[in-house]
């Protein structure tokens, strides 16, 4: 298996640049997720690393080789797309091995490479079918399969699970994770399902407006955002957004004064010189971080317009007095629904500080 | 109550209205008006045929005092139509250049009609409006600059003064285009990857997958070959070359027409076409509402 590295890659259509200057590394067996939302880059970043687009600048290398004018059969990658692209006019046998076919293989090559395949995605009873005689789920598993028997260097994923059903994505989800496993292969995986980025990748790149917004573990990123797209990208329900204003810088802490919840003051261990008395700011606290009322550092009080019971968790819709809109979570609970309003606590150790142009203050 | 039941059990107000007598008259009454244009429709399109096969059993006196009865001319016409032309040259004559000429036509505009398509390029919108544009000259038009052109070239009397204005046919590359839309561009992606040059992605995948295309292709384009007359009859010289509806034309243009024999040379004229037609008749449907699924 292969590392990647992308040095200041761009892409632009005539005067419009979509991708900005990407530099990233990726290592041999790592699975890579790009996610971000729709028009962020991230497709055509990974046609770009598979040669269906060419790279404006910048330079790509694949297991230490430039690949920049290299031929998309010749760089040691295999690409499953949202549509799956089986040739509809060939069995599943047939479009496992049809890039062994012109690779020149021996037949009983191919054959062993596609009943190796097969025995893996269990495929085996659907070899002589058709792609319009398999369901969804199967047709991905084709398309998986396809990639598979090329035995490449890099896995390319573009947004592998989209036309599946709910279920079934799960399902796949979980199936990709294991053959990760089980191939140990370097795999590249584009998504807008920030779910699925978070359960499969050991590396998300977030991207936003054809630029890396930050780079990192699933977690890390969750629990370390370093500014406020991310913050909000990464986590479902999304992280809450509240408008503040610096009001004082005290033994190291920083003051801040919520707008839209009556002036509250929330103490944040803030060291970043950076902000001065007067600044707006952006408070974040993600809907599983607010506490019970005085159990946390300052209490506000909420509207609760709608109430969503899932069983253990249950999301609260709410209404700042400002206006201001926001997603409470709470477990095991079963009365909010029949509530007006609702006291909670903002802990100080559990909030993210973002300045007025979204970069996050340590 | 089964679930057929309920399926077909009536809402109360179409119930009512069924059971009102001036509605169930108004239903007949429009129906009925419904079948009585269809069966004018029906009548207007297949009475040519019925004519051409009553007419072909018939005598030329018999034709034109208008019979429409069943003759008993019919094996006499077939003799005189066999006597008369030289049967196997002539068809050998159509069908070559229906054939060949269709086969060069899908060809070079489906490869066109790919191209335009697949490869963006800043000229590519406009070359393909000039070509729109084009369709929109009668061949009236055309017929005298291009036999110039022919006789320049000393291609007049040949086939190839037929089959070289024919083989890039702008509305068969306007219809390879607009299929095109349809061709998956992930498939061409995928066989990027998969190791295909673009002439083998055109070959191995997009031939395939567009065959539904292509057989309807070769129906308007097989007809129209098969049917060609006007430019044939301008380039084309000599009785050797000449085609089925040249020969049949000719017929006609006898001091007595012989009608009945003219009838027999028109049907065995229309079996190849509606032999294609029949073969490729699933193939047409498809490719007329588009060729991938």
């Amino acid at each position: 298996m292969s590392n990647l590295k992308l040095r200041g890659i761009r892409k632009a259509f005539g005067n419009l640049e979509v991708i900005k200057g990407v530099d990233l590394d990726i290592n041999s067996s790592e699975f890579v997720v790009f996610v971000g939302p729709s028009g962020c880059g991230k497709s055509t970043l990974l046609r770009m690393i598979a040669g269906l687009e060419p790279i404006t600048s910048g330079e790509l290398d694949i297991g230490g080789e430039r690949m920049n004018d290299v031929d998309p059969s010749k760089r040691g990658i295999a690409m499953v797309f949202q549509t799956y692209a089986l040739y509809p006019h060939m069995t599943v046998r047939e479009n496992m091995g049809f890039a062994l076919r012109f690779a020149g293989k021996p037949k009983d090559e191919i054959e062993k490479q596609v009943k190796e395949a097969s025995r893996i995605l269990e495929l085996d009873p659907l070899l002589d079918r058709l792609p319009k005689q398999l369901s969804g789920g199967q047709r991905q598993r084709v398309a998986i399969g396809r990639a598979i028997v090329r035995h490449p260097q890099v896995f390319l994923f573009d947004e592998p699970l989209s036309n599946l059903d709910a279920e079934l994505r799960v399902h796949m989800r979980i199936e990709i994770a294991r053959l990760h496993k089980e191939l140990k292969a370097t795999m590249i995986y584009v998504t807008h399902d920030q779910v699925e980025a978070m359960t499969l990748a050991d590396k998300i790149v977030v991207l936003r407006e054809g630029e890396i917004a930050q780079v990192g573990a699933p977690l890390q990123l969750y629990d370390n955002p370093d500014n406020l797209f991310v913050a909000g990208f990464i986590g479902s329900p999304k992280m809450n957004f509240m408008a503040a204003e610096v009001v004082d810088r005290d033994n190291g802490k920083l003051v801040v004064a919520l707008a839209n919840h009556g002036g509250t003051k929330v103490a944040l261990p803030i060291a970043d010189s950076s902000a001065n008395k007067g600044d707006k700011v952006t408070l974040g606290v993600r809907p599983e971080h607010f506490a019970d009322a005085g159990k946390g550092d300052s209490d506000i009080t909420v509207g609760i317009d709608v109430a969503e019971h899932l069983g253990q968790t249950s999301y609260l819709y709410a209404r700042a007095p400002g206006g201001e809109q926001l997603i409470i979570e709470r477990e095991e609970s079963r009365d909010h629904g029949a509530l007006d309003s609702l006291t909670v606590a903002i802990s100080a150790r559990h909030a993210f500080l973002f300045d007025a142009a979204g970069k996050r203050l340590r | 109550m089964s679930t057929l039941d309920q399926a077909t059990e009536l809402s109360p107000a179409i119930a009512a209205r069924r059971s009102n007598p001036s509605f169930n008259l108004l239903a007949l009454v429009s129906r009925g008006l419904v079948y009585l244009l269809l069966s004018i429709a029906a009548f207007v399109s297949i009475f040519p045929f019925i004519w051409m096969f009553v007419s072909s059993t018939n005598t030329a006196a018999d034709v034109l005092t208008g019979k429409a009865t069943l003759g008993n001319a019919l094996w006499a016409n077939i003799v005189t139509f066999f006597t008369t032309v030289d049967a196997p040259r002539i068809f050998w004559n159509s069908a070559f250049l229906a054939i060949v000429g269709t086969v060069l036509t899908l060809i070079i505009s489906s490869l066109a009609g790919y191209g335009f398509e697949m490869f963006k390029s800043r000229f590519r919108e406009k070359i393909f409006g000039a070509l729109l544009l084009m369709l929109s000259i009668p061949f009236a038009a055309l017929m005298i600059p291009l036999f110039i052109m022919m006789a320049n070239l000393k291609l007049i009397n040949t086939y190839a003064a037929i089959l070289l204005p024919a083989i890039a046919s702008i509305f068969i590359i306007f219809y390879f285009r607009q299929a095109t839309k349809a061709f998956p561009s992930e498939l061409r992606d995928a066989a990027r990857i998969d190791g295909l040059k673009e002439w083998q992605i055109f070959l191995y995948v997009y031939l395939p997958v567009m065959r539904s295309t292509y057989a309807a292709a070769i129906i308007i384009v097989f007809m129209a070959n098969w049917n060609n007359y006007l430019w044939p009859l301008i380039v084309l010289q000599t009785n050797e070359q000449k085609t089925i509806t040249l020969v049949i034309q000719s017929l006609s243009s006898a001091y007595y027409p012989e009608w009945g024999v003219i009838m027999v040379g028109t049907i065995l004229a229309t079996l190849p076409t509606l032999l294609i037609f029949f073969v490729l008749q699933r193939r047409f449907v498809e490719g007329m509402l588009g060729a991938v699924k």
